[in-house]
Formats: C-alpha cells, sequence, structure tokens
C-alpha cells in the first residue's frame, strides 16, 4: 500500500527561497506506455545528505535524469535549489554536480584535461578549481595520465572531481560506490559527509543500502516510478516492525503460549520457532513493555528464558519490507 | 504515515534558504565562450590517430609525391621533368586536395559531431548548464581551426614545388615557345620559328578563311617529320583543295606561321610555367570552402546520427560518388534538384584554368565555364553552399539540443 503524501503550499514562482534543495510535483516521464516516473513528489532538505532508494527499474536514474535536464519531463514541475527548471535550468545547473549512471570522459585526454573541458563550460573561476578538485578525491598524483589507463574507481573518483569544479551546493550522485574498493567506499563516505558539513546537500542514489544508512540523514524509496516513503532515516525506522530472538529450552510450546495471548493475535504479529528458539515480529509502534509481557508470559508458563534480544530493525530489512509489502498488496 | 510534512519538521534541520549568487557567465547564451572552444580544439587536437591520419593525407600525399618527383629530376632530368608547374598544380589542387580535403574535414566533423555521445562527455557537459547550442556551436570554430591550418600547410608545399620547381620554357605542342608572349610577340616568334609551329600547332582552315590556297600551297610545301614526305604533314583541318601548286616564298611561309600562331593564341595565353599569385590565391580560399564545407557538413551529420563511422561514409559516398554523377548526368524533371548538390555548386566557384570532378577542364571563366557541368549561375552556387552549411548546422544543433542525454 502506498501512503499518501501531504504537500505544502504550492509555490507559483519560478525562483523561491526554498528551504528544498530539490522540490518535485507530480514528475511524470513515460517512454511509450511505460511510465518511469510517476508523479513523483520529492522534497530533499538543504544541507543533508539524502538516500535515494528503490529495486532495479525503479526509475532512479530516470528521475534523476530529468531532474537535471539530460531528458524531458512529460508533466509535473520542479525546482533544484530554488530555481524552477527547465525554465531556469543554467542558473539551477550553475551549482549542482552530478555523476549519472557510470562516469565516462574522454578516453584520449588525461583527467586534468577532461576536467578542463567541463571548466570551460562553467564560470572562469572553474578552473581554478581543477587541482583542488582532483587533490580531494585523491587522484592528483594520476591527474595527468590518460583516463582510458584509469579504473573503474578511478573515473569514480574523477566524475565527482567534475562535480565539484562547479563548487555545487547541490550533488546529486547516482551509484557512486560501484567500482570502488573498501578503502575507495570508506574515502567516498568520509567525503560525502564532509561536503554535507560544509552546507552543501548531496542526493545519493544507491543500492548499497547499508551505505546510505551509514551517510544518509534522510531517504526515499521509489518503486515502479513512485516514491513510496520519504524521510529522516531515524523515523522511518522508528515505524518498522520489532523483532525479538527468544532463545528458550521449549520454542515449540512458547510459540503456542504467546499464539494464544493478545499479542499473538495481534495483525502485525507472527511467530515463529525453530529447535534454537523463539522469533518474534510484532507490528510498528510496539512498545517496550510488550517485551517485558512476552518474558514473563514464558517464565510464568515453565520455559527457562536463556536470552532476550531485540533486533534492531536496518534499513535494508526496512526497504525489504516495505518493497516486499508493495509487491505482495498488487 | 510518513508525509512530506513530517519530512519538513522532523528531518535534517534544513540549511537556511541561501542564494548562491554565481558570476554572470551568460551560460545561456548559445555564444561560446574562447575557453569551451579552446578546450574544443584541444580535444580534438589530441586524438592522435586522427591527427595523423589528417596530416598524412592533407600534408604527407602530396609532399611524398613531390618529392619523389624532385629526387627523379634531380637524378635523370633529362627522362623526368621538373617536379612543379602549372600542370602538376592543377591536377594537384583540383583532382588531389580537392577531393582529399573535404574528406579530411568530413571525417574530423563527423568526430566532432559525434564524439561527446560516443565517450559520453555529452552527458557531463549538459550538467552544466551550459546551452547545448553554445555547445554545439563551440565545435566548428574549434574544428576549423583544426583542418583550415592543414589544408594550407599542405596546399602551400604544392605551390612551393609548382613554383619552385617549374619548368623554365614553356612547352606548348611539344614546341617550346618563350612565355607571357603577347599576340603580336607570338606571332613575331612564329615567324622565326614557322616549320615548328606549321608542322606542331593547330591549324583550322574554313572555305572563309582568306587566302585559303595559299595556305594550302605553304602547309603542303613544309617538310615536317611526320608530314610531306613521310606523313600527312602539318596538323591541320582544312578543305580539299587543289594542289600543285608553286612552292611558296620564305616570306609566306613566315607569315602562314604568325597567322597559326595567331589563331592558337588564347590556348597559349592559358599555359604557364607555373600557377600566378592570383590563381594560388583563389585555389587557395576554394580548398578551404570546400573543407569547411566538409566539417560543417559532417558536424551536423555526426551530430544528428550520433556516431562518427556511418557519417563518414555518407559523406565519402556523397563526394566521390554522388556528386561527380549528379554533376554531369541531365536528368530530365530532376535538374533543379540536382543543382542543390553543394559538390556542383563548388565545382561552379572554382578558379578559372582548374579541372573540377574527375576531369573535364575548366575554362578561363572557371568552373562554371566547365562544358561536362550542369549549369548554374554563380548566385545560384552561392545560395546553395550557404543553404548546405546553415541547413546542417540547424539540424546538428537541433538534435544536439533535443537529444536525451
Amino acid at each position: 500500500m502506498i501512503e499518501s503524501l501531504t504537500l505544502p503550499a504550492a509555490s507559483d514562482s519560478e525562483v523561491n527561497e526554498s528551504q528544498w534543495a530539490v522540490e518535485t510535483r507530480g514528475l511524470t516521464k513515460r517512454f511509450g506506455e511505460n511510465v518511469a516516473v510517476n508523479g513523483v513528489e520529492l522534497l530533499v532538505p538543504r544541507g543533508c545528505a539524502f538516500g535515494y532508494l528503490g529495486p532495479n527499474g525503479a526509475g532512479k536514474t530516470t528521475l534523476i535524469r530529468v531532474l537535471l535536464g539530460l531528458t524531458h519531463a512529460d508533466a509535473g514541475t520542479m525546482f533544484l535549489l530554488g530555481h524552477k527548471v527547465p525554465r531556469h535550468r543554467d542558473k539551477a545547473l550553475a551549482r549542482v554536480g552530478a555523476i549519472v549512471d557510470e562516469p565516462r570522459f574522454h578516453g584520449h585526454l588525461t583527467g586534468r584535461q577532461n576536467l578542463q573541458i567541463l571548466a570551460a563550460a562553467r564560470e572562469p573561476e572553474a578552473r581554478h578549481r581543477i587541482g583542488p578538485s582532483l587533490e580531494r578525491v585523491g587522484i592528483l598524483h594520476r591527474a595527468d595520465d590518460k583516463v582510458s589507463k584509469y579504473s573503474m574507481g578511478m573515473r569514480q573518483r574523477l566524475g565527482v572531481a567534475a562535480c565539484l569544479i562547479g563548487n555545487p551546493q547541490l550533488l546529486i550522485l547516482d551509484e557512486p560506490m560501484n567500482g570502488l574498493d573498501p578503502a575507495g567506499m570508506q574515502d567516498m563516505r568520509e567525503m560525502i559527509l564532509s561536503l554535507v558539513a560544509e552546507g552543501r546537500t548531496v542526493v545519493l542514489s544507491s543500492h548499497l543500502l547499508d551505505e546510505v544508512e551509514r551517510t544518509c540523514d534522510a531517504v526515499a524509496i521509489v518503486d515502479r516510478g513512485s516514491v513510496v516513503r520519504q524521510g529522516p532515516i531515524s523515523e522511518l525506522l522508528a515505524g518498522a516492525s520489532l523483532k525479538l530472538q527468544v532463545e528458550c529450552s521449549d520454542p515449540d510450546r512458547a510459540r503456542a503460549l504467546i499464539a494464544a495471548t493478545a499479542i499473538g493475535a495481534d495483525d502485525g504479529a507472527e511467530v515463529t520457532a525453530d529447535p534454537t528458539g523463539l522469533g518474534v515480529t510484532l507490528s510498528a509502534g510496539t512498545g517496550r513493555e510488550v517485551i517485558a509481557e512476552i518474558n514473563r508470559l514464558l517464565v510464568e508458563g515453565g520455559i527457562a528464558v536463556y536470552r532476550l534480544q531485540v533486533i534492531q530493525a536496518s534499513l535494508e530489512s526496512w526497504f525489504l519490507q516495505v518493497t516486499s509489502r508493495l509487491g505482495s498488496s498488487e | 504515515m510518513t508525509t512530506l510534512s513530517d519530512v519538513g519538521a522532523t528531518g535534517p534541520t534544513p540549511v537556511p534558504a541561501s542564494r548562491v549568487d554565481v558570476a554572470p557567465d551568460r551560460r545561456g547564451s548559445w555564444i561560446p565562450t574562447g575557453g569551451m572552444i579552446a578546450t574544443r580544439f584541444m580535444e580534438l587536437r589530441r586524438r592522435r590517430g586522427l591527427m595523423i591520419t589528417l596530416i598524412l593525407v592533407t600534408i604527407g600525399i602530396p609532399t611524398v609525391f613531390l618529392t619523389i618527383r624532385l629526387l627523379l629530376h634531380a637524378f635523370a632530368p633529362k627522362t623526368y621533368g621538373p617536379a612543379g608547374g602549372y600542370s602538376i598544380y592543377t591536377a594537384f589542387v583540383s583532382g588531389v586536395l580537392y577531393v582529399l580535403g573535404f574528406i579530411v574535414a568530413a571525417t574530423l566533423g563527423a568526430t566532432a559531431g559525434s564524439a561527446d555521445l560516443t565517450d559520453g562527455m555529452f552527458r557531463h557537459l549538459v550538467v552544466t548548464g551550459r546551452s547545448r547550442l553554445a555547445l554545439y556551436v563551440a565545435r566548428i570554430p574549434a574544428g576549423l581551426a583544426v583542418i583550415v591550418p592543414l589544408v594550407a600547410v599542405g596546399f602551400t608545399i604544392v605551390c612551393a614545388v609548382c613554383v619552385f620547381a617549374s619548368p623554365t620554357r614553356l612547352s606548348f605542342n611539344g614546341v617550346n615557345v618563350p612565355v607571357n608572349l603577347s599576340r603580336a610577340g607570338l606571332e613575331g616568334w612564329a615567324a622565326d620559328h614557322a616549320d615548328e609551329v606549321i608542322c606542331n600547332f593547330g591549324i583550322r582552315i574554313g572555305p572563309s578563311t582568306p587566302n585559303a590556297a595559299t595556305l594550302n600551297a605553304v602547309l603542303n610545301s613544309v617538310p615536317c617529320k611526320n608530314g610531306p614526305g613521310g606523313g600527312p604533314g602539318p596538323n591541320v583541318n582544312q578543305p580539299a583543295g587543289p594542289q600543285g601548286q608553286p612552292q611558296p616564298s620564305q616570306t609566306q611561309i613566315g607569315e602562314t606561321a604568325s597567322l597559326i600562331a595567331g589563331m592558337n593564341y588564347s590556348d597559349y595565353a592559358r599555359q604557364f610555367l607555373y600557377p600566378s599569385n592570383s590563381l594560388m590565391i583563389k585555389s587557395g580560399l576554394w580548398l578551404e570552402l570546400e573543407a569547411v564545407i566538409g566539417f560543417v557538413v559532417a558536424l551536423g551529420l555526426g551530430s544528428l546520427i550520433g556516431q562518427r563511422t556511418v557519417a563518414v561514409i555518407m559523406m565519402i559516398v556523397l563526394e566521390v560518388v554522388l556528386t561527380p554523377i549528379l554533376s554531369r548526368a541531365r536528368i530530365p524533371h530532376l535538374l533543379n534538384l540536382q543543382r542543390a548538390v553543394v559538390g556542383l555548386a563548388t565545382a561552379h566557384l572554382a578558379p578559372g584554368g582548374l579541372p573540377v570532378l574527375g576531369g573535364g577542364g575548366g575554362g578561363p571563366t572557371g568552373g562554371s565555364g566547365n562544358p561536362g557541368l550542369l549549369p548554374e549561375s554563380t548566385i545560384v552556387a552561392v545560395c546553395v553552399i550557404i543553404a548546405w552549411l546553415v541547413g546542417w548546422t540547424i539540424l546538428g544543433a537541433w538534435r544536439m539540443m533535443t537529444r536525451d542525454a
């Protein structure tokens, strides 16, 4: 089930002082009969790291391409950094950096020369940022090598450097961790956090949910072209179901005991037993007192409880929960 | 339920909306900056394989060919004539540089028109917010800055060899004749070299020719190597006349030679040891025009179809196959369409004296005087060329502006 979204009052002006780095209303993009982006309502706060998640083919990259003017939207309005696009696309993109899909460059040129081409298309000051940008992403020592000799990870870094030469207030990074080794992923994570600390907004589209959880403050989940959930990660996870792992002497009898109570009869509850213990899933919003109640039930029923552990909901489990629920509802 | 309002209320504290002022850089303007042109020039120039090919074709081929001719003439001057000269010049300009310059320019144009797409840079460039039209327009001066000097260098080498290694004597119909003679001068020289002139120069005698009988008598009396006593006589085009006339005097022979020289003066006047400065300047500009057309059209075509190889093949087919056919064939009901072929229009603007489109010979009036070409006025030719340049630029730019990146 897709939850309803409540929008703030619409702004008719073409340039506004919005607190949102990205603001879309009813954004739609079709490819023939296929609706790749379906009435997306997205609000990305300024100055945060924002994760943009979704299964393959959910329309993540298409939305990014529409936002950046790489392809046109069929319906809806959008603002980048307060500028209405595509009408004020030049002003909006002046402070936007982006990597879309795999970053590719002229292979016969060096990394520095590729950035010179991009800097020439930006404001005159951009060329002075080439060196610092290369240094920041850690490839200054290879800046004068041809890009054809770069690894995938180095091209990713060069892509980020290409974003940085515009001194962007908004960075849109599509799968920036692709091709990076663990150390590179750590570097990228730290860099994203440092960019956010500088007051920039980073929109991170990624399949690596663990990375997103560690890097981002808020996320949106997109599925089949629509944003189905969005908000701060802490709030979204607070709305996830609660999982308990119970090690006890008689799991089968324990399952029967709990199932016979009001706890087990709850719609969102699920109790499973295996030889090592009991798994209890409780509906979202269940209070901590329920955990104590389960413990009391088992002990009073003569079942020895060896361990009772709350499994913290991760972004990954929540993501799977949301997307599987959506899938099962159809 | 998660709402967008909640996101705003409880999410990460949004940074107060601060308008980041960007120095005005006319990013939306269609006019590219100097930096864009310079970096685009660099991008093309750094394509090593392409540049080597361009240099080999535009400079290497003339250089190698002329060097071989220079060496052959240096070591065996009696067997091999001078490396340069007027005929070598016309052959090179209209037969080699004209076609190869176009193909080379087309290759560069197709590369410039499609490289960003195939290399994946187009997306990065679009994200800068720079006008797509400006991105396209920047390629034109950048590409011309590559191809125009290349054609100029190749042409300069041809000019230099043709001028400085030209023959010292003019061979007109196999006779060594002084150069730059006036009509009177040629007639006077002919009187002193009567036998050579009568035996080798072309003669046109008709019923209305004055003193035709005397002329025939002179022609029949001159002993040519391939004439009386051994062959058909002088190179003559005359009606049958009475034979058995008295032997002409030496004065009559001289007067006849002068008359024949006068008949040949218009052909002689078009013979030079080496090309004139005027012809070289006009030829150079004409070759550059051809290169510009090749580049701009291929740039638009490359941008339109988004790949280089097909665009280059199409341009070669246009230049080598379609243009020669459509410029000479008279296809009923399609003549005006044939006149819209840019190669025909360019051929009509060829400087005088240059044979174009695979031979046929230009005339003193220029390519328009070439009887083999489909007739076309200069104004129409200019309009056709402008239409091709503007039309393909619009097509290429339109595709770039509307293409999904």
